[in-house]
């Protein structure tokens, strides 16, 4: 079942100058993309930065105004609700962020930064709220001590861990992960990334998963967007994506990806060389005369591709 | 045998806090030969970056103590008045850092930094410092050098700041660079081409380079020997066939164990128990990985660990390895990671 359908979304910020502060001209960060979520997958969006990948997530959230085209949760368009009647929608759509030390108010304690979700939402005795807040913690891995602890006192993992207690709290289904793992050391990225998979097995969630580790989401995500200047350029499978790339900006990408065996070094060199050459040579076909990608058209059941 | 450019004896680096010294680099020791990428790997807090800053003498000198030997072509820099390094900074050894954007100076024009290195070490006219930056922008390949020149940081892209830091760094050509994190900030397709800058002005200049970064995949793209650091010492030390091959040290094997490879399927990561101990309160005395592998018996480890030469040029600390596996969450054994 689908639950979350993007159609044809745009965001536009207006650049403003001249004598008035007029708008001159507009930032086109999401220009025309269409997607879908089906229920428990989870679907990335890989990209380069400022590709507007984030820009798409947190236009889901309404973080953004969107300029034009339909946000389809459950049926319902999010894009043209107001504030108020959102608020039913942010329960079921929750966001973790990119960096456990700014997405954190260092001057709350724990139980505070996880319960307030709660308490916009409920009206629960501090008893049930603490018990509540301990099973999450557990969930996540954090002693129930830590509830009045302050986030300065934890690790950037355990701090991601809080973020992520605090998006779980309402059972949303739908939640969006923005780059959760990029501030974070490998061994710690590998514990957060293990945590989403068995949290998404035991509530069915689904995950909007943005990130530029290209390893990481082929890691994490059953099927795939690249975007590259706020258009999406190649959709398919995680797969499909890696094994067989049809749109150069994608080749190009997925060469990039470093290799961990340090034995097929030229082969890679080699690799490169030759889709850069590609690319300089044919970049001009696979995108119209403003430099903009062209519309997706289907080439197998899954897979899509930005050709003319 | 190559000439080593730079040879690291028993370095120890320690800080002072609240009026007590703790150990951040713990009695490291390896050389950088010329034409040669050493990779420095580990996790954030294993002390890498502050052996790149001692290297350097970058260190507040009133709160840190630098013990050991740095010996830059024969020569201890460890021992030399800050004037004298003030000459060696920048000309013999240069240093890339990870943030382009703070490591730049956001008032001077690109052209003005650049040439800021030159002035100081060469007596070059005005004329001919400018000629030279012109070419180190080609060299690193920004597209338009004249314009370039005289842009501010700002109006730069990371990848391009980065090959402004990198021609900064080589403005004198120096024998040596530290590359501090080169590529962590940059997209991947920049990183790709930063990677490849970086080893093509090697093979110009034949100089070595020391990379420090935990990115285990940039390492197996480009370096020639690895050194890995987990609490301040070193654990195991080897070429890169060596150490991806054959890895030996718990450390090592679980590192490689938990990145999401872009080739393997979707098998489950393997993540490290515990925490990286902080230098204050850490045990020195037993295998500093010891409490992070606690399925593998006591007897296994060494009392004060040394390191062990397994193979021509490769070193392992402690005596674990030999005993070490993982486990699942059961605590059944599923594989030695060694394959």
């Amino acid at each position: 079942m689908v639950l979350l359908k993007i159609e044809d979304l745009k965001v536009h910020f207006p650049i403003r100058g001249g004598f008035f502060r007029t708008v001159v001209d507009y930032v086109r960060a999401v220009d025309g993309i269409t997607f879908e979520l089906s229920e428990g997958e989870t679907y990335g969006l890989v990209g380069e930065s400022g590709s507007g990948k984030s820009t798409t997530g947190k236009a889901v959230v309404k973080l953004n105004d969107v300029t034009s085209g339909r946000i389809l949760f459950e049926g319902q368009d999010l894009s043209k609700l107001s504030f108020g009647q959102m608020k039913p929608y942010r329960k079921d759509i929750q966001m973790i962020f990119q960096d456990p030390y700014s997405s954190l108010n260092p001057k709350k304690r724990v139980v505070d930064i996880i319960a307030e979700p709660l308490r916009n939402y409920e009206r629960l005795s501090v008893g049930e709220e603490k018990k509540i807040i301990q099973n999450y913690l557990d969930k996540v891995g954090l002693s129930p001590d830590s509830m009045y602890k302050y986030p300065h006192e934890f690790s950037g993992g355990q701090r991601q861990r809080i973020g992520i207690a605090r998006a779980l709290t309402l059972k949303p289904k739908l939640i969006i992960a923005d780059e959760p793992v990029s501030a974070l050391d490998v061994s710690v990225q590998a514990q957060v990334l293990n945590f989403l998979q068995d949290l998404q097995k035991e509530f069915k969630i689904t995950y909007l998963f943005i990130g530029h580790d290209l390893s990481v989401i082929r890691h994490m995500c059953d099927r795939m967007g690249v975007m590259y200047r706020g258009r999406l350029v190649e959709e398919g499978t995680s797969d499909e994506i890696y094994e067989n790339p049809q749109h150069i900006y994608t080749k190009r990408l997925i060469a990039a990806i470093p290799d961990l065996n340090p034995e097929s070094r030229e082969k890679k060199t080699h690799l490169r060389k030759r889709v850069e050459n590609e690319y300089k040579q044919y970049r001009s076909k696979y995108f119209d005369d403003k430099g903009r990608a062209y519309d997706l058209k289907l080439i197998s059941d899954t897979h899509r591709v930005a050709l003319p | 045998m190559k000439k080593p450019i730079l040879q690291i004896e028993n370095l120890t680096t320690s800080f002072k806090i609240k009026d007590k010294y703790y150990m951040a680099v713990d009695h490291v020791s390896f050389s950088v030969s010329e034409n040669e990428i050493v990779a420095v790997v580990g996790e954030s807090g294993c002390g890498k970056s502050a052996l790149a800053l001692s290297i350097m003498r970058l260190h507040n000198n009133q709160r840190t103590k630098i013990e050991g030997e740095i010996k830059y072509k024969e020569r201890n820099i460890v021992s030399i008045t800050e004037a004298q390094m003030n000459k060696v900074r920048g000309k013999d050894i240069g240093i890339i850092f990870q943030e382009p954007l703070t490591a730049l100076n956001p008032l001077m024009t690109v052209g003005d930094q650049i040439e800021e290195n030159l002035t100081f070490h060469t007596k070059l006219s005005k004329e001919k410092k400018r000629l030279r930056t012109l070419e180190l922008l080609t060299q690193v390949g920004i597209p338009f050098p004249t314009r370039t020149y005289k842009q501010f940081p700002h109006e730069l892209s990371g990848g391009m700041r980065q090959r402004v830091m990198i021609s900064i760094a080589i403005a004198c050509n120096p024998s040596l660079v530290i590359a501090d994190e080169p590529t962590t900030a940059l997209d991947v397709t920049i990183q790709a081409q930063i990677l490849e800058l970086l080893q093509s002005i090697q093979k110009e200049t034949k100089m070595g380079i020391i990379l420090i970064t935990h990115d285990l995949s940039v390492v197996a793209e480009v370096a020639d020997r690895i050194v890995v650091m987990y609490a301040g010492q070193v654990v195991e030390i080897g070429t890169v066939k060596q150490i991806f091959a054959k890895p030996l040290h718990p450390y090592t094997r679980s590192l490689l164990n938990s990145i999401p490879s872009a080739v393997t399927n979707k098998q489950r990561l393997h993540v490290i128990e515990g925490i990286v101990p902080s230098i204050v309160n850490m045990n020195r005395d037993s295998c500093r990985f010891s409490p992070r592998i606690p399925w593998i018996p006591r007897h296994a480890h060494e009392e004060s660990p040394e390191l062990h030469e397994v193979a021509p040029d490769h070193l392992v600390r402690c005596t674990c390895y030999k005993h070490f596996y993982f486990q699942d969450h059961r605590g059944v054994k599923i594989t030695n990671g060694i394959t």
